[in-house]
């Protein structure tokens, strides 16, 4: 069944929250003990700023929609994964993560994805950041978001990602109806538009930086002790939703992400062994090759009201 | 005792209305009453009292052929010198009298058997052979309907309606818009107030507005040689004919103009997200041009941010964003533009045979040459149906349409008409025409704006050149009306309200 974009957006303004909607000093701190704290920062820098990234990818492709109705859903996305990013930021705030006015340190494959998104993500077309955002939002956000639940019992980190689950189905909503219609494309066109982009920079690029990526993101929650069958779960979730679809099955671009999250999946395939190489790799860019950070990625903060204008980091 | 019944009828007193009322007086029609809703002359230049209004036509080209003004002080004079400008053409020519302040129309009807307009205005009554409105397209202004507008606190000013009294010195401003009359209110809140957050839903096109003092020998020469000020307005309406060639039709001549944007952008703009933040996504022409040279310095200035989340909504101290931020605010500053009466005129006209001009114009108004309608016989209208230009000055086209009032108007008074109704095959074969024409345009190529309605009909704007439009205009051609002449009932004795030939 075709979804109705318009009830859609509806639906996204009625359900709007804020940061300042939630009691960020209610009790439940103490549910987090002290030694669980440096690998739950770890993640949550990790987690807050894939959030931020992928504000970008939304941000990209609304420039792309292929309807006004469908452009402005996304730019709604847009500002929704901020907001997500904004209230982890304010949940380690919360939990004594951060101190002063820090924001955590991107790693270097968020850097690598920032630099991407900021270079190529505009020229990318609609089929390969349609099909490689769900993606992100199922695999990374779905698995990450499951594992903190089941770790952290403070209510009010809870109450929070209750209201980002909840944007999150109606994003992957959105997503996966929106392959669908590329999917619908001449069949001729997928794979012009395929094959011309195989070849792009932007592309090949873009899977060096994914691949390490997906598998950093991979190692981390195998090492904060979450069972990796839940990413693979989520991982299949992409490949299930996609075959509802009645025409995603036609986007090249969805069947090779199939099979590689299959890869990603069998942690016995040899893919692991390039995948955790350029892991490693990627430990050793050179920082200096990186362009200054771009200040949508300063934008992020914790603070739920902003009084005047601040610039720089932590700007709101 | 039977009522007055004046030749014409002017609604408005604003730059159209005098105009109007110039050129009647001036063809020989002295009997004529000009009603106006407030208490002074001016209209859209009496209300727009915002920091830094002024007009974004070069002002020698934003006035009048017939009524010059060689001292403008600028390039593009603010709103105070044109309000006076609009003042000073009332009393030179000797309109004061003529004018009912404080008079607002609320209804009209042809009155088909006495062949005249009954315009009610409050509890008063004024009765024309014929009527000439000219109260704009730009005349009202509300709030948006953004959820929780009414909760809010602070001070909430529309541009539209400036609150001069409020004092924004160290304030937190919140602008909402970023259209034409945003990017001349920012940079002047900048300067006084505390903070200023700009809102934007869409980025326009900006190109750099040179706005020079004009010296004063330079006005002397305009006073005491008019020829030359003639010549220097000529050459301002031909370069603004030469960008129809970009604005008006999507052509490569858009493309030229927006990379001109582009380059002005990268100029003033270092920042690589803040640029793209401000780049349009639509053809240069589609929406205004925004004209300004200040506007993007203003909104790099430390006190000033530019937020581009959706407003999700309003609330006692302030916005909520999208982004999950609230913004407290002192006061938020609505720069939402006007409502665009693109179904006709805020009151209701009724026509020959009772029907209801806003319910026929309802999604897609149509008039003859943006003047006439059928149906509504001795009514004229300006800045009427695609009449408006996207690349020149608004009054140029106005001066054609009161032209053509003045030449309709002449007819029927020296050919003693009952009344002069535009043929309704005429008016269909017109607008056909201007459709198609129109899909061409830069307005059509696929923005949302006001010169639309909402199903996408553009009613608002000439597909052409002003040269096209003015030649147009000139030609009034009496064919293309039904005509009821007194003549005819008397000679045969026809029931007046069945005269027409």
């Amino acid at each position: 069944m075709t979804m109705d974009m318009d009830e859609m957006l509806t639906k996204i303004k009625d359900r709007q929250w804020a940061l300042a909607d939630i009691d960020w000093d209610a009790p439940g701190v103490e549910t987090i003990s002290e030694d669980f704290k440096p690998r739950l920062k770890a993640f949550m820098a990790d987690l807050c700023w894939i959030e931020n990234v992928g504000a970008r990818g939304f941000a990209a492709m609304a420039k792309k929609a292929p309807t006004p109705m469908i452009a402005e859903i996304y730019r709604y996305f847009h500002a929704e994964e901020q907001r997500h990013a904004n209230a982890e930021l304010a949940l380690m705030k919360r939990w004594g993560m951060l101190e002063g006015d820090e924001i955590p340190e991107p790693s270097v494959n968020i850097r690598m994805a920032i630099e991407w998104l900021d270079t190529y993500a505009d020229d990318m077309p609609l089929s390969v950041l349609g099909t490689v955002i769900p993606m992100l939002e199922v695999a990374l956000d779905g698995a990450l978001l499951k594992f903190l639940l089941e770790e952290v019992h403070d209510p009010v980190c809870h109450q929070v990602f209750e209201k980002i689950n909840n944007d999150e189905s109606r994003h992957i909503a959105v997503d996966f109806e929106v392959l669908d219609m590329i999917g619908h494309a001449r069949a001729r066109k997928l794979a012009i538009d395929f094959v011309s982009n195989l070849a792009s920079p932007g592309l090949i690029v873009g899977a060096l930086m994914y691949v390490p990526l997906l598998n950093r993101m991979r190692n981390n929650i195998v090492e904060m002790g979450l069972q990796p069958e839940k990413l693979y779960a989520a991982m299949s979730r992409f490949e299930r939703l996609g075959r509802r679809g009645e025409f995603t099955h036609r986007v090249p671009l969805f069947q090779v992400l199939r099979v590689h999250s299959q890869m990603v999946v069998n942690s016995e395939h040899p893919y692991h062994l390039l995948a955790n190489s350029m892991v490693k790799l990627s430990e050793y860019y050179p920082r200096a090759l990186f362009r200054p950070i771009p200040t949508w990625f300063k934008e992020l903060t914790y603070e739920p009201v902003s009084t005047g204008v601040k610039k720089g980091m932590n700007a709101a | 005792m039977s009522a007055k019944v004046c030749t014409t009828l002017v609604i408005g007193a604003g730059f159209t209305g005098l105009g109007t009322a110039i050129k009647l007086r001036e063809a020989g029609i002295e009997d004529l009453v000009i009603l106006e809703r407030a208490d002074r002359v001016g209209g859209t230049w009496r209300d727009a009292t915002y920091p830094g209004a002024a007009c974004d036509i070069p002002s020698q080209l934003y006035s009048f052929s017939f009524a010059k003004n060689p001292g403008w002080s600028r390039t593009y004079s603010p709103s105070a010198e044109i309000q006076a400008h609009i003042t000073e053409l009332a009393e030179r020519f000797d309109l004061v009298n003529d004018i009912r302040f404080n008079t607002e129309v609320t209804t009209m009807r042809f009155d088909r058997r006495e062949a005249r307009w009954e315009v009610s205005a409050g509890r008063r009554t004024f009765y024309a052979r014929t009527v000439v409105v000219a109260s704009g397209p730009l005349s009202d202004a509300s709030l948006p309907k953004i959820r929780g507008i009414d909760d809010f606190g602070g001070a909430r000013i529309h541009s539209a309606r400036w609150d001069n009294d409020y004092d924004f010195a160290g304030k937190s401003v919140a602008v909402i818009g970023t259209g034409a009359s945003a990017v001349q209110i920012i940079p002047e809140l900048v300067k006084v107030a505390g903070s200023v957050k700009v809102f934007q839903r869409t980025p326009g096109w900006v190109l750099p507005r040179v706005d020079l003092a004009t010296p004063e020998a330079v006005k002397q020469v305009f006073e005491r040689i008019p020829v030359v000020q003639q010549a220097a307005r000529t050459a301002l309406f031909v370069a603004h004919e030469a960008a129809a060639t970009g604005l008006v039709w999507n052509t490569p001549v858009t493309s030229l103009i927006q990379q001109a944007g582009k380059l002005h952008l990268r100029m003033r703009v270092k920042d690589r997200w803040l640029r793209r933040q401000l780049t349009p996504d639509f053809r240069a022409g589609c929406k205004r041009m925004l004209m300004s040279s200040d506007y993007l310095p203003a909104l790099q200035a430390e006190n000033c941010k530019l937020i581009t989340w959706p407003i999700a909504t309003i609330t006692a101290d302030g916005l909520r964003t999208s982004d999950g931020l609230e913004h407290h605010v002192d006061a938020i500053v609505f720069a939402t533009g006007y409502d665009v009466h693109l179904d006709g005129p805020p009151y209701r006209i009724s026509g020959l045979d009772g029907q209801v001009l806003g319910e026929e114009w309802a999604g897609h108004p149509q008039a003859y040459k943006s003047a006439s309608a059928h149906g509504y016989p001795n009514l004229f209208f300006t800045c009427g149906p695609n009449s408006g230009p996207g690349h020149n000055s608004l009054l140029v086209y106005v001066q054609g349409q009161i032209d053509y009032a003045v030449a309709g108007i002449r007819t029927i008074v020296e050919q003693d008409l009952r009344w002069l109704d535009v043929k309704k095959d005429v008016q269909d074969a017109y607008n056909a025409s201007i459709q198609r024409r129109l899909r061409s345009t830069t307005w059509m190529s696929g923005c949302s704006s006001w010169y639309l309605t909402a199903d996408g009909f553009n009613a608002s704007m000439y597909p052409g050149f002003a040269t096209q439009y003015l030649r147009q205009m000139q030609d009034f051609r009496i064919r293309d009306y039904e005509v009821a002449s007194n003549a005819a009932a008397r000679l045969w004795n026809i029931p007046r309200d069945v005269a027409a030939v």
